[in-house]
C-alpha cells in the first residue's frame, strides 16, 4: 500500500520533468532553426550547376552557378557560353557598374540594383534580385538568362527551377495559332482513360485515383490548347464509364487528326517512376502473331491503316517525350505495344502514362497542382510541335510580316 | 513439555511421508501392471490377423508409371519487382501436353518462394488449358487475373509477359501463340491497356 503510494507520487514528480526536457527540447531546436535562418543569408555560396537546352532538348551549356539563400546566381561568362560568344563585358570596380556590350547594343547592371537599362533603346526591366558580388566578381541573377536575356536575343525560355533547367528557342515558335487562326482546322481528341464506378484505373495508397488525375489534366488541357486556338474534344467530361468503341467514336465524330489518351502507371515495385509513352503497333514487344497476308480481310486492313499512322505518331511521341523531358529528371520512356485504347483510332495515337501511382515520389507530383499545370503546358507545347511540324509557321507569319 | 511436541510432531511427519512412498509405490506397480497387461492384449491381436501377401509386379504400362521429375521455369519478379526471372522448381510432369501446360501454368500461379513475387494476382485459378492445331495455346483464366489486378501498363505488360515466357520457356517447340480467356470468354484487355483480343507472341 505505502509503495503503491509512493510509486505514484514518483509518477506524479517526473511528469513536470518530462514537460519541462521536452520544453526545453523545442525551444532549442527552435533556437537552431532561427540561427540556420538567420545565416543561411550570408553563408558562403553553394555550388550547382544551370543546364541550357535549345528547343530540342539538346544541351547548349551546362554552366556553374552559385546559390546564395533562395536565389541562384551566374557568371557573365555565362552569357558567353549561353546567348553570344562575341559579347564583352566591362566591370567599373568602384562605382560597380557592370556593361555588358554587343556589336550594336548594350545592357547596364549595377550591384545591389534590380534596374537593367538597354541602350541605345532606353528600355529598362526590373530583376526579382539584383546582380551581386560572390567571391570577388560579379554575378548575375537567373531571372536576367530567363527574362532579360532571351529577349534581347529574340529569344524565349522555359525555366525549371527544381531540374535548374532552362529551355531557349525562337520567339512565338509554336504560339502562332493564336495571332494566326492556323489552327481552327485541328481536332486533337484527349481521352482520359478508365473512368465510372467499376473502372477506376490504379489506384494510390493514400486513395488517388488514376480516372480523377487523368480527368482533371484533360480538362487544363482542353482550356490551355483552346486558348491557344487549338480545338480539343475529350472522350469523356465527367467520371463515367466509356466503352472503347465510344470513346473512338467521339474521336470519328470530330474528325480527330491526334489523338492522346491519359494514363497513370503502377508497377510491382515501389521505385519504378517517370513519365512512359507508349505506341500503339500490333508488331511491338508483345506482338500479335497475324502477319497481314495471312490475316482475314478486315484484320488485315487494319494492320495496314494502322501502319501508316505509325510514323506520325512517333513523331508526335518524339515532340511529347522531348516536351516533357524537361519536366523531369528520369528521361521519359518510349514504347511500343499491342494497345488495346488505340487498337481503332486511325490517326496519329499514343498512350501517355503520366507517373507511377505505386511510387511516393510520383504521387507527390501528381497530387501537386503545379506541377500538373506544368505537365499540361508540357503537352500543349507538344502539340504545337507537331501541328508546325506538318504546316510549318513559316509561310503564315511570314504572310503576317508582308501585310 | 516442548520436548514432547516435538517429538510427536517429529513421528507423525515420518508416519506420513512413509504413507506417501507405500501408496506411490503401489500406483506405479498397478500403471506398470496395466501396461503389460495392453501391450500383450494387442500383442496378440496383431499376430491373430493374417499378413497380406507382398504385392506383385505391376504389369509394365509406360502411362502408368510416375515420370521422374523434370525442372521448370517459372517466370517471377526478382527481389526488385522490376524484372522477371527464371525460378526453377520440380515437378512431376504429365505426358500429355494439355495436362503439363495446365500443371505448369498452375505451378506459376501458386508458388513464389522467398525473395520473389508474383505478377498473378492471388487467388487467381486455371479454369482451363487447351492447345489447338494452329499451336494456340488457349489458357483460361478466373476473372481474379482481372479483377486482382493492380493496374498500369507495367503491371499488366509483365503479368501478360510472366505468362507467355513460362509457356514458351516450357514449350518452346509445341507452342507458338497465347490466348489469354478469361472464364470462358475472349477479352478485351486485362487491366484497360494491352490489347488481348488477339492470340500474342513474345518479341524475339
Amino acid at each position: 500500500m505505502e509503495s503503491g503510494y509512493t510509486e505514484r507520487n514518483v509518477k506524479a514528480l517526473s511528469l513536470p520533468n518530462r514537460t519541462a526536457r521536452n520544453i526545453r527540447k523545442t525551444v532549442s531546436v527552435l533556437f537552431l532553426s532561427i540561427l540556420a535562418w538567420v545565416i543561411a543569408p550570408n553563408s558562403p555560396a553553394q555550388e550547382n550547376s544551370v543546364r541550357f537546352i535549345d528547343a530540342n532538348g539538346e544541351t547548349i551549356a551546362e554552366t556553374p552557378a552559385q546559390r546564395q539563400g533562395e536565389q541562384l546566381y551566374l557568371s557573365v561568362d555565362a552569357v558567353r557560353q549561353v546567348f553570344d560568344p562575341a559579347m564583352t563585358d566591362q566591370y567599373n570596380h568602384p562605382r560597380k557598374r557592370l556593361i555588358l556590350k554587343t556589336k550594336d547594343q548594350q545592357i547596364r547592371l549595377q550591384i545591389g540594383h534590380p534596374i537593367v537599362g538597354i541602350d541605345p533603346s532606353g528600355l529598362t526591366h526590373t530583376l526579382p534580385s539584383p546582380p551581386i558580388i560572390i567571391a570577388q566578381q560579379p554575378m548575375l541573377p537567373i531571372a536576367f538568362f530567363t527574362r532579360i536575356l532571351p529577349d534581347f536575343y529574340n529569344l524565349e525560355a522555359l525555366y525549371n527551377p527544381s531540374l535548374q533547367r532552362v529551355q531557349l528557342r525562337p520567339k512565338g515558335t509554336w504560339t502562332f495559332f493564336a495571332r494566326a487562326g492556323d489552327s481552327v482546322n485541328w481536332a486533337i481528341i484527349i481521352d482520359p482513360g478508365h473512368g465510372g464506378a467499376d473502372d477506376r484505373g490504379c489506384e494510390s495508397s493514400t486513395g488517388l485515383l488514376e480516372k480523377d488525375i487523368v480527368l482533371a489534366l484533360a480538362k487544363r488541357l482542353q482550356r490551355i490548347s483552346e486558348e491557344q486556338g487549338i480545338k480539343v474534344y475529350l472522350t469523356r467530361q465527367t467520371d463515367t464509364k466509356k466503352t472503347h468503341f465510344e470513346r473512338i467514336q467521339v474521336a470519328k465524330r470530330n474528325q480527330g487528326q491526334l489523338f492522346l489518351s491519359l494514363h497513370c502507371n503502377a508497377s510491382f515495385s515501389p521505385h519504378e517512376k517517370g513519365i512512359k509513352i507508349y505506341l500503339n503497333n500490333p508488331k511491338g514487344q508483345l506482338r500479335f502473331p497475324s502477319n497481314v497476308q495471312s490475316a482475314p480481310t478486315g484484320q488485315r486492313l487494319k494492320i495496314l491503316a494502322q501502319a501508316n499512322f505509325l510514323k506520325q505518331s512517333q513523331d508526335f511521341a518524339h515532340a511529347l517525350q522531348t516536351e516533357l523531358n524537361f519536366l523531369t529528371e528520369t528521361p521519359v520512356e518510349m514504347t511500343e505495344l499491342p494497345l488495346i485504347a488505340l487498337s481503332e483510332a486511325y490517326m496519329p495515337a499514343v498512350v501517355l502514362e503520366l507517373g507511377y501511382l505505386s511510387n511516393v515520389e510520383d504521387l507527390e507530383k501528381l497530387s501537386d497542382s503545379k506541377y500538373i499545370a506544368n505537365v499540361a503546358q508540357a503537352i500543349v507545347r507538344a502539340f504545337q510541335r507537331h501541328i508546325s511540324s506538318i504546316n510549318p509557321p513559316v509561310q503564315s507569319t511570314a504572310l503576317e510580316q508582308e501585310q | 513439555m516442548s520436548d514432547n511436541q516435538e517429538t510427536v510432531k517429529h513421528n507423525s511427519s515420518a508416519g506420513f511421508s512413509r504413507l506417501i512412498v507405500i501408496w506411490g509405490t503401489t500406483l506405479i506397480l498397478i500403471a506398470f501392471g496395466l501396461g503389460v497387461t495392453l501391450y500383450l492384449i494387442e500383442r496378440s491381436k496383431q499376430s491373430a490377423v493374417p499378413t497380406a501377401p507382398p504385392p506383385l509386379p505391376i504389369a509394365a504400362n509406360p502411362s502408368d508409371i510416375p515420370p521422374p521429375p523434370q525442372e521448370v521455369n517459372l517466370f517471377l519478379l526478382d527481389t526488385t519487382a522490376l524484372t522477371l526471372v527464371p525460378v526453377k522448381t520440380e515437378r512431376r510432369l504429365h505426358a500429355e501436353l494439355t495436362k503439363r501446360l495446365s500443371q505448369i501454368i498452375t505451378a506459376l500461379i501458386q508458388e513464389t518462394p522467398p525473395n520473389f513475387r508474383n505478377t498473378i494476382p492471388r487467388g487467381t485459378v486455371l479454369n482451363e488449358a487447351y492447345i489447338d492445331s494452329q499451336q494456340t495455346a488457349y489458357l483460361d483464366f478466373s476473372n481474379h487475373l482481372t479483377d486482382g489486378h493492380i493496374g498500369g501498363t507495367t503491371a499488366e505488360l509483365l503479368t501478360i509477359t510472366a505468362i507467355l515466357k513460362t509457356v514458351f520457356d516450357a514449350f518452346p517447340e509445341e507452342i507458338k501463340q497465347v490466348q489469354i480467356l478469361i472464364d470462358g470468354e475472349e477479352v478485351r484487355t486485362l487491366a484497360g491497356h494491352l490489347n488481348l483480343l488477339q492470340p500474342l507472341h513474345l518479341f524475339q
